[in-house]
């Protein structure tokens, strides 16, 4: 019991690279993935700027050798490719002893393809292997499947923005408590229409670059993503002398009671999941060297958690930035993004900037990291922020506390 | 006071124009639709609060039979909510499919829209009381007590919960609803008495 989580593998694939490795080299030179959608035939394509994977649905296909009449969506393949790098990153040996699970997070689920086929469904018999992999846990069966996790619990979970760093959390408290020795977890959301015009009827879209904590800012871009970690608990580390790269020691996660979308404006969810996270790890606020911030650079979002960080750090609120210029606001798998990155800044000691920030906002003095920094860090915080008030934090941490 | 009287809990039912407070009918208006039931019963439980009138019908369900318990015993801010019921949000979703139906009539409304989960009746019911606690929604086939009584238990075991909002929410037309809510604030009851005092209410309406 008790458990330490050890991190053994990391995939992800963004508008910022395929891998990794590319993710990292486009952090460090600030060089963003958002550009106008190419992918997507929607009316508001000269308003918008998204973050948009490199690759085709045709180009994924042909890459994971998919077969000619499969159902997979957008969220299926692309959700398959971070998880298999992550897999092969942790040079996993399959081994039926070790008890190994997926917990996968998505808002849209299949929508891409159901958006695409809506109104065909009634006549057209073609289309219709679609509607099968609608539901948002089809992409998680997919994933276990090709992974060959057959037996251990396979599960999906869809709580907005925060839906990755919840998987994270799910996924600790199972090596955590020795129900799982391993677990993938992590999450993907695809762009769709469903999402930018979801969100262009919320009025929350800018129609130029996002400026996470900026006076100035006019809304968030939205960004498409998956992003997954290999957890492994301390004794399967022992036994196959496993390279751990860092560890999850906290996790928290709280719901604001203040509206069915919006977040409160003092930030109360954010500085209760903020809390609970520092408690379970044991750690004061002044152990936190890094926080990789939700800013999704809405009115709402920014205020809200720049408010939540002085309700918890007081005066002395940590180097903090959004990395939401790099690879727009990739929702579900938001939180899995910001774990690999929160991960990468532990293991090169370096703060990634937050791109395109100009004016402090008026409500408080907070400024982000606008330049990449090195730093020695060995705990980092990362905030994963839903809409309706669910409010996660984790932390990741160089070594396993104590 | 004996053992009996204090395993039953604090409840509400609601079913075809009828609801109920621990047994004794609190408001009936069996000859009205629902809508009219729920401002009957909101005018009678003085509620006043307005947002009630925008939320969907499984909202409005679950809203009022949360208020007709939370007026005679006040919940705490972590007083969890799990609730569970067959018809998820069908209703809304119904609502809203009928609204992107046509291509040429294509209009979905927010409004609606942000009610095509279930759990958003737990959200509402968090905002009106301000409880910042573990809640969960499930789907069953039908009200079985047994299956979140050991979840109540443990939350409450645990200390994570001093009290537990518990139950069956489904709204799946005009004819078809039916709330039964309890408050769970000790891990003594027993999930066959609550599933009687379900069963009792449920045949009888």
């Amino acid at each position: 019991m008790n458990q330490g989580v050890a991190i053994t593998g990391m995939g992800i694939i963004s508008a910022i690279g395929n891998d990794v490795a590319s993710n990292y080299r486009s952090l460090l030179s600030g060089t963003t993935g958002v550009q106008r959608v190419s992918k997507i035939d929607t009316i508001h394509r000269d308003a918008i700027w998204v973050g948009e994977i490199e690759h085709s649905n045709a180009q994924l296909e042909a890459a994971l050798k998919l077969p000619k009449d499969h159902n997979y969506t957008r969220t299926a393949m692309l959700g398959l490719w971070a998880a298999k790098e992550a897999v092969a990153d942790a040079k996993i040996t399959s081994d039926a002893m070790v008890r190994t699970g997926i917990i996968s997070a998505t808002t849209v689920g299949g929508m891409d393809m159901t958006e695409r086929y809506f109104y065909e469904y009634l006549h057209s018999e073609a289309c219709r292997k679609y509607i099968e992999s609608h539901h948002a846990g089809d992409h998680s069966q997919k994933i276990a499947t090709a992974l060959g996790i057959n037996h251990g619990l396979v599960t999906t979970i869809s709580t907005a923005c925060s839906s990755a760093a919840n998987s994270v959390m799910l996924g600790a408290r199972l090596i955590k408590t020795g129900r799982l020795d391993r677990v993938i977890v992590g999450g993907v959301d695809p762009l769709s229409k469903f999402t930018i015009n979801g969100f262009n009827a919320l009025m929350i879209l800018s129609d130029a670059h996002n400026t996470p904590f900026d006076q100035h800012r006019k809304g968030l871009n939205l960004g498409e993503a998956a992003a997954y970690l290999v957890l492994e608990s301390d004794t399967l580390v022992k036994q196959e002398a496993k390279k751990v790269y860092a560890y999850v020691s906290g996790y928290g996660n709280a719901n604001d009671a203040f509206h069915q979308t919006a977040s409160s404006d003092h930030g109360d969810g954010a500085t209760l999941s903020m809390q609970k996270a520092l408690e379970v790890a044991g750690l004061s606020p002044r152990d936190i060297h890094y926080i990789n911030a939700h800013g999704t650079a809405t009115r709402n979002n920014d205020l809200s958690e720049g408010r939540a960080l002085i309700r918890v750090f007081g005066d002395a609120v940590p180097p903090f930035s959004s990395t939401k210029p790099f690879t727009g606001h990739t929702l579900a798998a938001a939180g899995g993004v910001e774990a690999v990155f929160s991960v990468l800044a532990l293991q090169h000691n370096t703060i990634f900037p937050n791109l395109n920030f100009e004016s402090p906002m008026e409500e408080f003095k907070l400024r982000p990291e606008t330049q990449a920094t090195e730093r020695e860090l060995t705990h980092v915080l990362s905030n994963s922020l839903g809409f309706g008030g669910n409010c996660s934090t984790v932390i990741y941490s160089k070594a396993t506390p104590s | 006071m004996s053992l009996k009287e204090t395993s039953i809990p604090k409840f509400c039912y609601i079913s075809n124009g009828k609801i109920w407070s621990n047994g004794a009918v609190w408001y009936a208006d069996e000859t009205v639709p629902f809508k009219q039931l729920m401002k009957g019963a909101y005018k009678q439980g003085d509620v006043n609060y307005p947002k009630f009138f925008k939320m969907d019908r499984l909202s409005k369900l679950a809203f009022m039979a949360s208020e007709v318990i939370s007026q005679e015993a006040p919940f705490h801010e972590e007083t969890a909510l799990v609730f569970a019921n067959r018809a998820s949000s069908l209703d809304s979703d119904r609502k809203h499919q009928h609204s992107i139906q046509h291509q040429e009539a294509y209009y979905p409304s927010p409004a609606v829209f942000v009610y095509t989960l279930p759990n958003i009746c737990l959200g509402e019911i968090s905002i009106r009381h301000q409880l910042f606690s573990e809640n969960s929604f499930f789907i069953f086939d039908s009200f079985k007590a047994e299956a979140v009584q050991p979840y109540c238990n443990h939350l409450i075991a645990t200390k994570k919960a001093p009290a537990v909002l518990c139950g069956w929410v489904d709204f799946d037309s005009e004819t078809e609803y039916e709330a039964f809510l309890y408050l769970i604030t000790n891990n003594t009851i027993s999930a066959q008495a609550i599933q009687q005092l379900y069963k009792k209410h449920h045949d009888s309406t």
